[in-house]
């Protein structure tokens, strides 16, 4: 049997965890096919940059897998991933920032704004429309939005992913939500 | 339209655009949304959040699984029970070997360590603290705590 075969049933993440952090290569493989997703969607959300976002998700990773060891388990492995991976993507946008001399929420904003020609011609369609005005709500309701429609967190996952309590990120939703229907009309 | 109905119903509608919802609550969602338009524009909106979401780039998984293979596991806080003068013995090497690279720190979320909280802080020179304390070591047992670890002080207070 190959060695990424070994997991290609449906272990859970528990399962895949407890085995790689005994240094199995084949579980953590298995975690990133699960994972590498939403992580990605996470960063980008954050960053709005393509590439920045792959740097990110390829960082979050690794941070994460080093941290396995100490990984309690009170919450899943996937919020646990996702929290490591908006935490690597503010430290990224901080530290572009700084470097280009600009404040952070410049940062933000340029890219959100640059509307290039391939992004028009999504733009141009509902649903590209909608996404660029998620793009434009703040940053806790646009996560709490996008996690919970896309990634199916619950309200006391998504807490734990802005830092906020449940309640907080169910009011951040609703709130998103709302706004967000304000700007499509 | 009854208002513990919209209110039931919008908080499914993340998982009915998404096919998380199983059959018989979608068939609510669907039965309510025929007759309230409310629910209907935000189950709409919500299928063009869904239909948005960003497409992962070609690449990617194999760009991570491939930095994954580097990255290993690091055993938890097995030091943690260490008596006091090897912690003191691990921190004063620290303090003493700048020369070295320093360990990147891994920037994880608080709740994911086994220490609780309280069990660990961080001194204001920057060195991690633990739970062996110095407090009740007399100045002269510091010294000879010191000497035995053949560490050179050069002045101010211990």
């Amino acid at each position: 049997m190959r060695e990424d075969e070994r997991w290609a049933g449906d272990p859970s993440d528990q399962e895949l965890v407890h085995a790689g952090r005994s240094g199995d290569d084949a579980a953590l493989g298995a975690l990133v096919r699960r994972h590498h997703a939403a992580a990605y969607r996470v960063a980008v959300s954050l960053v709005k940059d393509d590439d920045l976002a792959q740097d990110v998700v390829q960082d979050a990773f690794m941070k994460a897998f080093k941290a396995l060891g100490g990984f309690r388990g009170d919450s899943s492995f996937r919020t646990w991933l996702l929290t490591i991976t908006a935490n690597e993507a503010r430290g990224s946008l901080r530290r572009r920032a700084r470097r280009h001399e600009t404040a952070l929420e410049d940062a933000g904003t340029v890219a959100s704004e640059d509307v290039g020609p391939a992004r028009a011609a999504i733009a141009a369609q509902e649903a590209g429309r909608a996404r660029v005005m998620l793009e434009r709500l703040p940053e806790k309701q646009r996560l709490s939005v996008s996690l919970r429609i896309e990634e199916g967190l619950s309200f006391k996952e998504i807490g734990e992913v802005i830092g906020s309590s449940e309640g907080a990120a169910r009011v951040n939703y609703f709130h998103g939500i709302r706004r967000l229907r304000e700007l499509m009309e | 339209m009854n208002d513990d109905m919209c209110g039931t119903v919008r908080e499914m509608i993340p998982d009915a655009v998404a096919g998380r919802l199983p059959t018989a609550d979608f068939e609510i969602v669907d039965r309510h949304v025929a007759d309230c338009g409310e629910c209907r524009a935000e189950l709409e909106l919500a299928q063009l959040v869904f239909a948005s979401r960003p497409r992962v780039p070609e690449g990617l998984l194999e760009r991570v699984l491939a930095s994954a293979g580097r990255s290993r596991p690091q055993p938890s806080h097995a030091w943690w029970g260490l008596s006091a003068a090897a912690v003191a013995a691990l921190a004063l090497g620290i303090g003493l070997s700048s020369n070295q690279a320093a360990v990147a720190p891994v920037d994880v979320p608080g709740f994911a360590y086994e220490v609780e909280e309280g069990d660990i802080w961080v001194s204001d020179d920057g060195l991690l603290a633990g739970a062996p304390s110095f407090d009740d070591l007399s100045d002269d047992a510091l010294l000879q705590l010191l000497d035995e670890l053949s560490v050179t002080t050069t002045g101010g207070s211990a």
